[in-house]
């Protein structure tokens, strides 16, 4: 494109030049706690492949605009401009630099996670932990399409769940209570990773923390299972119940690992799967 | 002036010494917890929780609080439209980087490396002992020092790599600028 003046601009370096017009003209104070993105282009929080950042693209402006105190996110840890948004919300910029992944959730999102107050990461943490598990263990309409099933993962969940489970059998023991807990805890920690790597071997198509991340939320339901067999020392309810949570658990488990291989290899990624949780479930009823 | 939050004595002080206390604090537990409780207390199952939480909770640490705000730079892993995964690495900007304090980061990057290292050598302890669970304990401990100094490396990379690529790109359309204003100026 060619324009009458003799510097051929950069189509987004008019927005730059916008922007610092905007920036001379207005009030500006002398910190801004957190840079308000700006639309056209991905602002600072700058990914793997990033665009410089537009302020500093030097233009036909006179030269003091550039070292005015423009508005960067200092590491203030107080107020950001926007609150960072919660998980489920969509980003509203989108982090539009690389990989297109655009309209995924708030851990990256925008310039103000990185300013953001601690106890803002925390709620956000743990609301996408209790969100997982709903989505995980309890029925809802995305559960077929993998893709969708555990966007966010995070291994604060699973992590929480293997560590009660080898609790709750430790404490049912009566004898060898730590050799209990260590062979729990490697077992399903262990088990979760071979899981994962079987169905990488053959052929499918997951992610290694995501399916992690799966096969630990799935442990929910063995959770409780275990819990009450700890409380009920009546042989018949603790094959009862662990039949139910087995049988929840492997539900769960169930489409996210079938739908990632192919239709021909269904029963071979899910037999180690429905394996484990059993012998898990054993593990339960046995420990006395 | 001193109470401006801009204006940093040089090189005197930490600039964010609770966060820094914070950063130190769930490491050296951990790693406290382990040494004086294999000599204090015979049940294997607190050992191993107490540290992994404690571990746990320094890596939570460490990834969301101190990695922002001591050196400005933040790691996660993000999964796509297309159900791709991808690792983003972030930073702040080129200016507040350089206004970052330098004895903040000095310790950020020191402890991350040391911690790391001394799970290392309990390792090789536990393993001369043939003791396994004491080396699943610190086996889940080391995952996650390395995981955040693999993270953290990479982002810096990543910041050192805009900052050139950034100072280059200036140096380049200014140079060609000021060209093309002498000679419009002529």
């Amino acid at each position: 494109m060619s324009y009458s003046d003799t510097i051929p601009l950069h189509p987004s370096s008019q927005s730059d030049i916008d922007e610092i017009e905007n920036l001379i003209n207005s009030s500006h104070s002398s910190v801004l706690p957190a840079r308000p993105p700006s639309p056209p282009r991905a602002s600072i929080p700058i990914s793997s492949t990033p665009p410089p950042p537009p302020a500093f693209i030097p233009s036909n402006l006179p030269p003091p605009a550039v070292h005015k105190p423009t508005p960067v996110p200092s590491v203030i840890p107080t107020v950001p401009a926007a609150a960072a948004p919660k998980p489920p919300l969509p980003h509203p910029h989108g982090s539009t630099t690389s990989g297109g992944s655009s309209g995924v959730t708030g851990f990256g999102s925008g310039p103000n996670t990185l300013t953001e107050p601690v106890w803002h990461t925390v709620k956000r943490d743990l609301s996408r932990i209790v969100s997982n598990l709903k989505l995980v263990v309890f029925p809802n309409p995305y559960r077929e399409d993998p893709g969708k099933a555990l966007r966010d993962w995070d291994l604060w969940g699973p992590f929480f769940f293997i560590v009660f489970l080898g609790l709750t059998l430790s404490w049912s023991a009566s004898v060898k209570k730590s050799e209990v807990f260590a062979v729990a805890f490697a077992l399903l920690a262990a088990g979760a990773v071979i899981l994962t790597l079987n169905v990488l071997l053959l052929g499918g198509h997951i992610i290694f923390f995501q399916s992690l991340s799966l096969l630990g939320y799935c442990l929910f339901p063995l959770d409780v299972g275990a819990l009450i067999c700890m409380l009920k020392d009546n042989v018949i309810i603790k094959v009862a119940v662990v039949a139910v949570t087995l049988a929840w658990s492997s539900w769960a488990a169930y489409p996210f690992m079938s739908t990632a291989v192919n239709p021909g290899r269904k029963a071979l990624a899910l037999y180690p799967v429905l394996l484990m949780y059993v012998s898990v479930g054993f593990l339960i009823i046995a420990i006395d | 002036y001193w109470g401006s939050p801009l204006f940093q004595p040089p090189g005197e002080n930490y600039a964010h010494p609770k966060i820094c206390f914070f950063h130190v604090l769930f490491k050296a537990a951990a790693l406290a917890f382990y040494i004086l409780s294999a000599l204090f207390i015979s049940n294997f199952v607190i050992i191993f929780v107490v540290t992994v939480l404690l571990a746990a909770l320094d890596f939570w640490v460490v990834k969301n609080v101190s990695g922002r705000i001591l050196v400005g730079l933040r790691w996660w892993n993000e999964i796509n439209e297309d159900g791709e995964s991808v690792w983003r690495f972030e930073c702040l900007d080129q200016e507040s980087l350089a206004r970052m304090n330098k004895k903040d980061s000095w310790l950020f990057w020191w402890t991350l490396y040391l911690t790391a290292v001394v799970w290392v050598v309990f390792a090789i302890f536990s393993l001369i002992r043939l003791q396994a669970d004491y080396l699943l304990v610190v086996g889940v401990c080391l995952t996650l020092s390395i995981a955040n100094i693999i993270g953290f490396t990479k982002c810096r990379k990543d910041a050192k790599k805009q900052l050139q690529a950034f100072a280059t790109q200036t140096i380049a359309s200014r140079f060609t600028s000021s060209i093309q204003s002498a000679f419009t100026v002529v």
